[in-house]
């Protein structure tokens, strides 16, 4: 009768008992993807969709999802003068970062379950500087990986609009991965 | 189905071979054959007159032990990474020296394999540091036309 049983219990596919002590035992990889409005940074998240999430099996990956809601700035520049916008203008466009904020993560959200079923997202919307937001972040949390997209901005409008993917790289803590969106030209030279 | 192209690139220091490692463990396991990508390991090595960086009389003797010396490192670093890739059964790797400076013989690396992801060490020089010793990271991460994966070795700090 033990024979039995034993033959049972090998005939389970290996997907049921083993896996699962196996995943509790590695750390999952936290991945953290930045969001905001452009297009760079869904092509970035597809990107990582594709490359990184595709093959694998994909209890072993957290995917998070960061927007961060820069603050509508209260002060005026020295010389002007000295206007502070009403209470119900900072309100208005508050909730008009809201609402376009849970816009763009749902998009993201639809955008991973159309190409990838399994994977395990979590989401959040921070206020603040992005640049430094997405480094804090990705400190608490303890993520392995940062994506970012980059506009492919050059040196000059670089320094003087500021990068946050540039500042990214040289602050963060852990690896971080810039997807650049190929430019047209590069794209009918490769089809 | 074609798969993308990731160059990793390495040089002397630990950084880069961390670097490696991590890629690796990734990218590429539990099933190396299953992975995305199609590894590409470039070293690119300093050409003697770059290091020595002399013009004076003496120069034209010691290049070329400075030249041998080179080479030994670039070898050794060669050695080192294809010890990684078959720790981790990695088999199918191409690797590259190129003689140069590193920073455009990694983007030209890219462009010749049409690569996906470009990978590198980072020392984590504060930005003085990296302003005077030259940052081959940074200027990759510009400049390179793929996207680029900046890997760093995390400092042991004493928590």
């Amino acid at each position: 009768m033990e024979k039995g049983i034993a033959e049972a219990f090998s005939s389970i596919p290996e997907g049921g008992g083993t896996a699962a002590i196996g995943a509790e035992e590695k750390k999952k990889v936290r991945v953290m993807v930045a969001i905001d409005d452009s297009g760079e940074s869904f092509y970035s998240l597809q990107w990582v969709l594709d490359h990184v999430f595709g093959s694998r099996n994909n209890d072993e990956f957290l995917l998070s999802i960061v927007h961060v809601i820069e603050p509508f700035p209260t002060y005026m520049l020295p010389g002007a003068p000295a206007v502070f916008p009403s209470t119900s203008i900072v309100r208005s466009v508050n909730k008009a970062q809201e609402e376009n904020a849970s816009a763009i993560l749902s998009r993201a959200i639809d955008m991973c379950t159309q190409t990838n079923q399994d994977v395990h997202i979590n989401t959040s919307i921070i206020e603040g500087d992005p640049k430094e937001m997405i480094c804090d972040l990705a400190e608490q949390m303890q993520v392995d990986l940062i994506v970012i997209g980059s506009r492919g901005l050059g040196k000059i409008k670089r320094a003087l609009m500021g990068s946050v993917s540039n500042y990214v790289i040289h602050h963060a803590k852990c690896p971080v991965l810039v997807v650049k969106t190929p430019t047209t030209k590069s794209m009918s030279s490769n089809a | 189905m074609d798969k993308s192209v990731m160059v990793v690139g390495i040089d002397d220091s630990d950084h880069s071979l961390y670097a490696l490692e991590w890629t690796l463990k990734h990218f590429f396991s539990p099933a190396p054959e299953k992975s995305p990508f199609k590894l590409v390991i470039v070293h690119a090595k300093p050409s003697a007159t770059t290091a020595v960086g002399l013009t004076g009389p003496g120069a034209a003797e010691v290049l070329p032990y400075v030249e041998r010396d080179l080479k030994i490192i670039a070898s050794r670093v060669m050695e080192k990474s294809k010890e990684i890739c078959a720790a981790k059964s990695v088999k199918d790797v191409i690797m590259e020296a190129i003689e140069g400076d590193p920073r455009n013989a990694l983007c030209d690396a890219v462009d010749k394999h049409n690569a996906s992801v470009l990978v590198v060490g980072s020392h984590g020089y504060g930005a003085i540091k990296r302003a005077v010793l030259g940052s081959v990271s940074d200027y990759c991460a510009h400049h390179a036309h793929c996207s680029v994966m900046i890997v760093k070795k995390p400092r042991k700090n004493t928590k």
